[in-house]
């Protein structure tokens, strides 16, 4: 059990990791978006997860699933809100520029 | 045919009671979890918080329909088995949208040609409009920028992706289930019926 709740902490820092690389590594707005909504859902719920699991059944582990839950519903809720002012104040989408 | 039509909606406001329970339910059962203490004082204070927040919110929770006009959805009266086996499914599209992300972000050269896609969805239920530009952001390559009245702006990271969720002919994959999962076929089916009449 405790090493399974490790494989799914040490994948959460992955996806973690990986999206904070993609926030620097991406050429503009929407593409970082890209990468830090979906990536921090998945990271941060996997880690979570693995911390459920680490700690086996009982009431906090029930209260940690519903902190993964909502992570779940609000994320991309603000990665949308966020994406829709940028788009509605006028920030152009890169594009690759050969066609 | 106004006959109809009123019969129709009559027989939509009929769940609320049952609506009231299951937002009392889910609320006390959320209390209990949170408190943790199961002794009578504890459950009464509970039982008497929930009571009182459904009758406040019941009002907030019934969302008119964007199409026709007087009817409500109800926001905790969707199938629950149906929405299970939807959210197993896209917590699969999750893992697979994250692996590919995280493929793009560590290749040196970064294969990425991101453009805008718009599509068209027409549906009456606000709640499956909201469940499909949620499930569009979380999976691969594609996050929702605008929803106005049915017309999705979507930003898509490569091509491809763009493609599988707004085909040239017909409809992508996801748009089609949150329609299953929400009956929007009948709903909007019965409308055009009504107006044919």
């Amino acid at each position: 059990m405790k090493i399974l709740a490790l494989i799914f902490m040490l994948s959460g820092f992955f996806f973690t990791l990986v999206a904070a690389l993609g926030v620097l590594r991406f050429p503009d707005f929407y593409t970082r978006l890209h990468a830090s909504g979906k990536g921090d859902t998945l990271g941060i719920g996997l880690s979570i997860f693995g911390l459920a699991l680490y700690h086996g059944f009982s009431l906090i582990s029930l209260k940690l699933l519903f902190i993964v839950i909502f992570i779940f519903l609000a994320n991309p809720i603000g990665t949308h809100a966020i994406c829709r002012a940028a788009y509605r104040s006028g920030l152009r989408p890169w594009m690759r520029k050969e066609e | 045919m106004n006959t109809k039509v009123k019969v129709e909606y009559k027989t939509e406001k009929m769940p609320v009671f049952k609506h009231f329970c299951m937002i009392f339910i889910v609320l006390f059962c959320f209390w209990s979890i949170l408190s943790g203490h199961f002794d009578f004082k504890h459950l009464s204070i509970g039982a008497v918080t929930s009571l009182i927040v459904a009758w406040i919110t019941l009002p907030l929770l019934c969302i008119p329909s964007t199409t026709t006009k007087g009817t409500y959805f109800m926001a905790f009266s969707l199938p629950i088995i149906k929405l299970v086996r939807y959210g197993i499914w896209l917590l699969v599209e999750v893992v697979k949208a994250n692996i590919h992300v995280a493929l793009l972000v560590l290749n040196p050269k970064m294969p990425i040609d991101p453009y805008i896609v718009t599509f068209n969805k027409e549906m009456s239920n606000p709640i499956a409009h909201a469940a499909l530009a949620n499930s569009i952001t979380l999976t691969p390559g594609t996050i929702t920028v605008d929803v106005v009245e049915g017309e999705y702006i979507v930003h898509a990271i490569t091509k491809e992706h763009g493609y599988s969720l707004a085909p040239d002919k017909g409809e992508g994959d996801m748009p089609v289930r949150i329609a299953k999962l929400f009956n929007e076929q009948e709903i909007l089916a019965k409308r055009w019926q009504d107006v044919d009449l």
